[in-house]
């Protein structure tokens, strides 16, 4: 099965780097008896047989988390390319440092592209996997962008009439680091109602989403209530491209647009802004 | 629900050096304007955070106007970039749930500029009485 | 090389509500730092609810009690272990000899796990010679307990969680589900995604009323009322399943007798649903391949309990939506571990596995098996009979682990008197709570995340808690407390436990429903559900498979409608009701230490409707005084039309403001489970 031989590739590159000495630990996933799967800091002398790929867990924050108490660690992560470039993002905003991660990347195969719609399947070094295409047709996407306003308006309103509040999205994000978390300032959304209050607590984290979101995911699959976050969170990405020519993740070297004044980001900036 | 005797209620935040300069000279100089908005005056457009906008239609605001200095004149340099930048992307969002983005605008507006000032709220007013009273709640939108 | 950084993920079960997520405990370094949710667990699938996602901080609390307290001249002082426990030790004994076994009582503990519920209980039985042991299962689903038995013959959930997602008509009533049991509440709104109707009778507007294909709301505490009624048009319009009545129930006859007397006339005057509401609402229930009922303590916490379980029991069984999936009776149980504490004999009626104490086989069977002759042959005495008694001075001492009847129960004037009426009072908790403060000695107890062991779900899948820091200071886990005492009253023979999965060894042979369910299995299944009788089966989930029920046959019981104890009058002309928010839990001694969930709901209130909120010129916010002939407590208003006319509501975490204040101590005859959710109350402003 191909997706043996992926996890047997990706095995032996772990084991690789903690023999030599790349890393000290590795950030991965590990399958335990009764068939769970969790996130696992590798350490050399592990038997990589538990080592697994899926379900796949939001890894940058688990680098992230062990990183700041062992900033001297050499710290390798096994990582897709939405957790490659969830650490690029982490790195513009001063959490990790890119050149000390030990990447030991792996490629989607295509099945998971199109489960994740995912337009860059694979991270920019691949030690396990075959590189498959990107994906583009999002079909519940292209159903959104076909209703009118007032169609809109009816979607969201029952998804977000859903919500229960959890903050799974913004606990599961890998960009979701802020000490002080907006959705919990009283100013902007009012405590203690359920659903959260509408439309501050879905806007509010939405907009947060801008110039960070790498499309992982994570935030829909935390979801218990099914709201198909990432589709808005599309939309967004979508607009901050067209309109700063910005991709969150893909090139860390672009400054994040929101935070830059017009020189560097220059949009049209026209009647109502628009 | 267009009704013919809606009027809408509106909010306006200027900063502090040019728009509301400009809306006070138009004051001033008794320029006829509609008088159903509210003036929220900002050191800089750029303190103007988007929650501020949404929180304000969720207050019950028919229509959010942000007015700020022409780019190249913010006394701050650049505050009104970031306004140049976050309004439009917040009004992308607003369309996409489903809430007319015509109910947000940003324009700029200088100390000088009275006509000019008292020109963009009329045509924001009127738009926003074209477009109807904002729902909230749950079926918020619109 | 170095032993740092340690990062641990540790499988672990929620100690919050029933639904029984699992997920991580996330440690670093030994240091716990927060939760993940688990993708593979089938119930929680990666999700959890927000006391989920924060049910790590109160862990580590600066609040948590660490060392042992005696109380001296009226003051804490800390204490050794040795002299705490040698001196409860010696109290019980002496109490014991002076006024007999009976006249101690124990209070275990729905929130711990099932071993330390099978070893309290065995502590009780064995070393005190007594069945006065309980928890507070009997304040939220003692009826369940009660009216499931005698219908059914087993006192569960009859079905799974998973399977609702398959059901096509979905009766909810008395479970504000997506705030209490959320990632049920998710799959209901997955099920009506599937294309499920959804009927809510509940009397307030709840986020699930705007998911509700019909939502009727009754005048609190009319269920039998408006079930009757629901079968009166069912077996009226010859709805109901023929087959199924004929082959695999009885009492049939009496039923449809006493329905026929609901007509939706009467029953609309009674319980205020309109006729035609409640006629379609029959009508829809009865038309589903899989109907479901859920509920929850809107239906068992009345004087009439029991009646209300056995009505939802009924309506089941008439429409044959029993012993199939995604169909059944399903109590949803408010605590982690409440349906584990009853499994394991927590209940002054049965050993573990509902074996009863007044059966002689059984009996044999415990001193047998428990090397103690003559173990107590009569009923032992409920929570609220014990604090009862205790006011009275028939109950000389209790032993608390894990429960905060200073909040949780009824009337807490009440029960602040008979504990401060005893000679000696022993709570063993993680806080000092408002129970607590009352104690002779307090024990500090670990929390789940620091000890090993099981907790059993509402769905009756049995599921490990795994350890995943060292205890906090000195506390210890509640089994090992209570183990270390039975040696110091000299009956190490019977408590040589070194683990919990020793204890679970024990349970395993004396108690049928889970004899099969071992450590070694959990392991590697994961999740059992019980009946499980041996280590072959697979787990039982769902119940009473293809209409054979445990009792035989299903019995039906013409149950007729009962007013609530207390009705509104010119004094107090306001209804009462009580219930949660999904912010806190129970009496908030664990949420309230989570700065999360308390800036989400920082204090309690009382819903009251504009209406109402008018006539006594309250405002939203306004302090009010709400009073009942128990007391009174100030709290802050909430005018909303979430509650109707004439009714209003309060959370009963708050200690600040107390529901329990105010709410009926007068209990169901049969599963003596108090009214929380009825009595009559005044609001002035
Ligand atoms: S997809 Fe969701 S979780 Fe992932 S970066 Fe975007 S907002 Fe965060
Ligand atoms: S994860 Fe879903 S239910 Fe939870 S807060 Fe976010 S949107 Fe709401
Ligand atoms: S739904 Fe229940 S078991 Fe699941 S996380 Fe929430 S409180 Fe815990």
């Amino acid at each position: 099965m191909a997706d043996d031989k992926r996890v047997d590739e990706l095995g032996k590159a772990v084991k690789e780097a903690l023999d030599k000495g790349e890393a000290d630990r590795v950030v991965g996933l590990k399958v335990d008896s009764d068939g769970s799967v969790r996130p696992y800091l590798w350490v050399k002398g592990d038997d990589v047989s538990a080592l697994v790929i899926s379900p796949k867990y939001p890894l940058s924050t688990v680098y992230r988390l062990v990183h700041e108490k062992h900033p001297d660690m050499k710290l390798g992560i096994v990582a897709r390319g939405c957790d490659e470039r969830a650490l690029v993002e982490l790195s513009k905003r001063g959490n990790i440092k890119l050149d000390e991660i030990v990447l030991i990347g792996i490629a989607c195969n295509s099945d998971e592209a199109q489960e994740c719609v995912c337009h860059v399947p694979y991270p920019t070094k691949i030690s396990a996997g075959d590189k498959v295409e990107g994906v583009d047709t999002d079909e519940l996407l292209e159903k959104i962008k076909g209703m009118s306003l007032e169609e809109r308006g009816e979607f969201w309103s029952y998804y977000f009439g859903k919500c229960m509040k959890c903050y799974g999205c913004r606990n599961s994000c890998p960009l979701c680091t802020c000490k002080d978390c907006k959705l919990e300032q009283e100013l902007f959304v009012t405590p203690g109602e359920l659903p959260p209050e509408y439309p501050m607590f879905h806007l509010l984290r939405a907009f947060h989403t801008v110039g960070r979101c790498i499309g992982c995911g994570e935030c829909e699959a935390a979801c218990p209530m099914g709201i198909p976050l990432t589709k808005l969170y599309k939309l967004l990405r979508d607009d901050v491209k067209e309109m700063f020519g910005y991709e969150a993740g893909m090139d860390p070297e672009a400054e994040i647009p929101l935070l830059t004044d017009l020189t560097v980001n220059p949009i049209e900036s026209g009647e109502g802004g628009a | 629900m267009n009704d013919e005797n809606f009027e809408p209620r509106i909010l306006v935040f200027c900063c502090n050096w040019c728009s509301y300069a400009g809306a006070d000279l138009a004051g001033v100089s008794r320029l006829q304007m509609p008088s159903n908005f509210r003036i929220v005056r900002v050191m800089c457009s750029g303190r103007v955070e988007p929650e501020f906008v949404m929180r304000a239609l969720r207050n019950g605001f028919d229509g959010v106007l942000i007015l700020a200095c022409h780019i190249g004149d913010c006394h701050y340099i650049a505050g009104n970039h970031r306004t140049a930048k976050r309004i439009p992307l917040l009004r992308k969002l607003l369309d996409h749930v489903g809430i007319d983005s015509k109910r947000v605008m940003l324009d700029y507006v200088s100390a000088a500029e009275g006509e000019k000032f008292k020109t963009v709220i009329s045509g924001f007013i009127d738009d926003v009485r074209q477009i109807g009273p904002i729902r909230t709640g749950l079926k918020w939108g619109a | 090389m170095e032993a740092i950084p340690e990062y641990n993920c540790v499988l672990t079960t929620c100690p919050y509500c029933g639904c029984g997520c699992q997920y991580y405990l996330q440690v670093l370094d030994g240091e716990l730092i927060g939760v993940t949710p688990c993708k593979t667990h089938p119930i929680s699938q990666g999700k959890l609810c927000i006391k989920g996602w924060n049910s790590w901080q109160y862990v580590v609390d600066q609040g948590r009690l660490t060392k042992p307290l005696i109380k001296k001249d009226g003051k804490f002082v800390e204490a050794s272990w040795d002299e705490a426990l040698d001196l409860v030790a010696k109290k019980l004994k002496e109490l014991k000899e002076k006024y007999g076994p009976d006249a101690l009582g124990y209070l275990s503990s729905a929130k711990t796990t099932n071993e330390e519920n099978y070893v309290m209980m065995k502590f009780a039985r064995a070393v005190m010679g007594t069945n006065n042991v309980d928890h507070c299962a009997r304040l939220c689903h003692a009826s369940t307990v009660a009216g499931l038995a005698a219908t059914f013959g087993s006192g569960a959930m009859t079905n799974s969680i998973p399977e609702i997602e398959y059901a096509n008509v979905i009766l909810i009533t008395g479970s504000n589900t997506i705030e209490q049991h959320p990632l049920m509440g998710k799959r209901i709104l997955a099920a009506k995604e599937k294309g499920a109707k959804i009927i809510l009778v509940d009397p307030r507007a709840i986020q699930l009323s705007n998911f509700a294909d019909m939502h009727l709301r009754q005048r609190p505490g009319t269920d039998v009322a408006w079930i009757n009624g629901m079968m009166n048009v069912i077996i009226g319009e010859g709805l109901y399943d023929k087959e199924f009545v004929e082959n695999f129930t009885e009492g049939f006859e009496e039923l449809k007798k006493l329905v026929a007397e609901y007509t939706p006339e009467k029953v609309e005057k009674i319980s205020g649903i309109p006729k035609e509401q409640l006629v379609e609402a029959a009508r829809l229930y009865a038309s589903g391949d899989a109907s479901s009922i859920v509920y929850s303590m809107g239906i068992t916490q009345h004087t009439t309990g029991t009646d209300n379980v056995k009505s939802c029991a009924n309506l089941a069984m008439v429409t044959g939506n029993m012993g199939k999936p995604s169909t059944g009776v399903n109590p949803l149980r408010g605590q982690n571990n409440v349906q584990g504490a009853c499994d394991l004999g927590a209940l002054p009626v049965v050993y573990s596995g509902y074996q009863k104490v007044i059966d002689e086989a059984a009996r044999k069977k415990f001193e047998e098996a428990w090397n103690t002759p003559n173990l107590p042959p009569e009923n032992g005495i409920t929570v609220v009979e014990m604090m009862n008694a205790a006011a009275d001075g028939k109950i000389k001492g209790i032993y608390i682990m894990g429960e905060n009847p200073m909040l949780s129960n009824p009337d807490i004037n009440h029960v602040r008197k008979g504990l401060e009426n005893l000679e000696f009072l022993v709570v063993q908790d993680i806080f000092l709570t408002e129970t607590a403060e009352l104690a002779d000695v307090v024990l500090p107890g670990a929390t789940y995340a620091e000890k090993d062991g099981t907790f059993t779900a509402t769905d009756r899948q049995v599921q490990r808690v795994r350890k995943a820091i060292e205890p906090i200071g000195e506390s210890r886990a509640d089994w090992e407390i209570i183990t270390d005492l039975a040696n110091r009253m000299g009956r190490g023979d019977i408590f040589p436990y070194k683990s919990a999965k020793d204890i679970m060894d024990e349970i395993n042979r004396v108690t049928p429903s889970y004899a099969g369910i071992t450590y070694d299995r959990l392991d590697k299944l994961g999740r059992l559900p019980w009946p499980c009788p041996a280590e072959d089966h697979p787990g039982t989930v769902y119940l009473h498979k293809d209409g054979k029920f445990t009792r035989g046959k299903g019995l039906f019981f013409a149950v007729p409608f009962l007013e609530p104890a207390e009705l509104p009058d010119d004094d107090y002309p306001l209804i009462m009701t009580t219930g949660r928010v999904m912010f806190h839990f129970h009496t908030g001694t664990m949420t309230r230490k989570s700065r999360e969930l308390n800036r989400e709901v920082p204090t309690g209130f009382v819903e009251i409707n504009p209406a109402d909120a008018e006539a006594r010129k309250i405002s939203d916010k306004d302090m009010v005084k709400v009073s009942t002939r128990r007391g009174e407590i100030e709290i802050p208003a909430m005018v909303t039309e979430r509650v109707p006319e004439g009714i209003i509501f309060i959370p009963f975490h708050f200690k600040e403001c107390a529901a329990n204040v105010l709410t009926n101590p007068a209990l169901d005859p049969v599963a003596k489970i108090p009214e929380f959710k009825v009595c009559a109350a005044q609001v002035k402003a």
